[in-house]
């Protein structure tokens, strides 16, 4: 995926300043043949705190996620990187322990604010879950039906070929879209649930460990799927895996234990150069 | 500590590349001792054993491919294995090098410009390479940039030396006008400039080797070209 010179966090006015000599892009901290153009952010979180009863489970998390890029997070088991990801479209309201304090911005406007609809809200930004689960439905039904619920059924057809036009699955399924779609393979499944997440045309797209349960043919399906998918949608995900994060993500946030965000940088610096040492213990496999 | 194997496996990557700089350092000690002295079967061991630094580096090549293709290194180990992976690209060129100078003594009859201190220059390489990689094991980044300010010094030694001979055959009246002598001094004078410019580009692999320790340890390319 082309670097970019983004300039939605303090550590990126480092980056930026690197001039490497041509020739040098070994140490270019992927901002050599950058484009001097900032990106908007359409999640910021301020001071965002959750706790799950007393336990806090995320520490004063700043972070602003740029618009119509691919950013990871990842860090250990019990982070809080699928805490964080919830909270983007108020997931967790649905965990009856779950408290979050601080601002969770999306467009400028609070999602906590207690003017937001969240089921409003889940449909500018929708999710994708580590294990594909698709409706007992037809094909077709699965994708449309985001659309219905909505009663937004103008032109549905169209909407849902180009739904599974772009989860790169209409080729593989547009002679039996009746068919049900637990007959798919888990990769289909997968690209299905999708399809499905894009089909009301929402603005930002969270995947929780898309790829994990899917073998590997099927997770570089979904994994060059997501570089396409960031040209129209803003991609938050979360993996376990860091080569995947290091592969398709353009921003990578690294949560470490204790619910701490601990670098945000382009995913080029965090895996050549990260800033804290902790996080270099962690992506080298020395932490613990 | 997690992956110790992984830890392990780069520690040793990194001893095997001190090991092939000792080999390749005394090889070059060697060549110049050869040189000296117009021994000529130490100039044959020079060259024969060309082949035993060529298979270091392809080993060591390999090795560096496997942890890449195996381990998926980032951060200080990516700059680290990306680093070595050049260094031992400069070493097996000053082992190179090191069998040219051996080459040369077979075609040296006499030390036609004793005022030239090949073994001077010579000295001054070896040291280069051997601080480049103390440089590189010690993670020495104020020993890299030292380096790459005393090739400086080298290049100026060796242009001098070079002026020596062209000014001198420039204004030398040949004592001879015979084919046979005049062909030994072609040869002779050929082999110094040569042996010269070779030691030259030792200490431009010396700096080399300064450079990528410098990134590998600070990712700093200032020195990288």
């Amino acid at each position: 995926m082309t670097q970019q010179n983004v300039t939605t966090s303090e550590s990126d006015d480092d980056s930026s300043t690197a001039s490497p000599e041509p020739g040098s892009g070994i140490a270019s901290n992927g901002t050599a043949e950058a484009e001097t153009t900032t990106t908007r952010s359409v999640i910021e979180s301020r001071n965002l705190d959750v706790y799950y009863g007393e336990e806090r489970a995320l520490q004063e998390i700043d972070i602003e996620i740029p618009a119509e890029k691919v950013t990871a997070i990842i860090g250990p088991s019990g982070c809080g990187k699928s805490t964080f990801l919830r909270c983007i479209n108020r997931m967790n309201d649905l965990v009856d322990s779950a408290r979050v304090e601080g601002e969770l911005l999306f467009e400028g406007k609070n999602v906590y604010d207690a003017d937001v609809d969240p089921v409003a809200l889940r449909r500018r930004i929708g999710m994708v879950f580590q294990a594909p689960n698709p409706f007992p439905k037809s094909i077709y039904d699965n994708v449309a039906y985001g659309l219905r619920v909505q009663d937004d059924t103008e032109n549905l057809d169209e909407r849902v070929e180009t739904a599974l036009r772009r989860a790169a699955l209409w080729d593989e399924v547009n002679d039996r879209l009746d068919e049900s779609a637990l007959d798919l393979s888990g990769g289909q499944q997968q690209r299905l649930c999708i399809a499905r997440a894009i089909a009301p045309d929402p603005d930002v797209l969270l995947m929780d460990e898309p790829a994990s349960a899917l073998d590997p043919v099927a997770t570089s399906q979904i994994e060059d799927l997501i570089e396409e998918l960031a040209q129209d949608y803003t991609v938050v995900i979360v993996t376990h895996n860091m080569q995947q994060a290091a592969r398709i993500s353009d921003k990578t946030a690294v949560f470490l234990t204790g619910g701490e965000l601990v670098e945000f940088d382009d995913t080029s610096v965090v895996f050549e150069n990260p800033e804290h040492q902790r996080v270099e213990d962690y992506i080298t496999g020395k932490f613990g | 500590m997690a992956r110790q194997n992984y830890q392990d496996k780069l520690d040793e990557l990194r001893e095997d590349v001190l090991y092939m700089s000792e080999v390749v350092l005394e090889r070059l000690r060697m060549a110049l001792d050869a040189l000296e002295r117009k021994d000529k079967e130490m100039a044959n061991e020079v060259i024969d054993g060309d082949d035993e630094i060529n298979q270091m580096y392809l080993d060591l090549e390999q090795d560096c491919i496997d942890l890449l293709a195996l381990q998926q290194p980032v951060a200080s180990d990516l700059r680290f294995i990306a680093a070595t992976f050049k260094i031992i690209t400069d070493l097996e060129r000053v082992g190179d090098l090191a069998t040219n100078i051996g080459e040369y003594t077979f075609r040296a009859t006499k030390d036609v410009f004793p005022e030239v201190d090949v073994q001077e220059i010579g000295t001054v390489t070896l040291d280069m390479v051997e601080e480049a990689m103390d440089a590189y094991d010690r993670e020495d980044t104020d020993l890299c940039r030292d380096i790459a300010a005393a090739d400086d010094d080298l290049d100026q030694l060796c242009e001098r030396a070079s002026e020596i001979v062209v000014r001198d055959l420039i204004e030398r009246e040949l004592e001879t006008t015979d084919e046979e002598d005049v062909e030994d001094l072609l040869q002779d004078v050929s082999r110094l400039l040569l042996t010269i410019r070779d030691l030259e580009r030792v200490g431009d692999h010396a700096v080399n080797i300064s450079a990528r320790t410098l990134y590998m340890v600070e990712n700093d390319d200032e020195l990288i070209y």
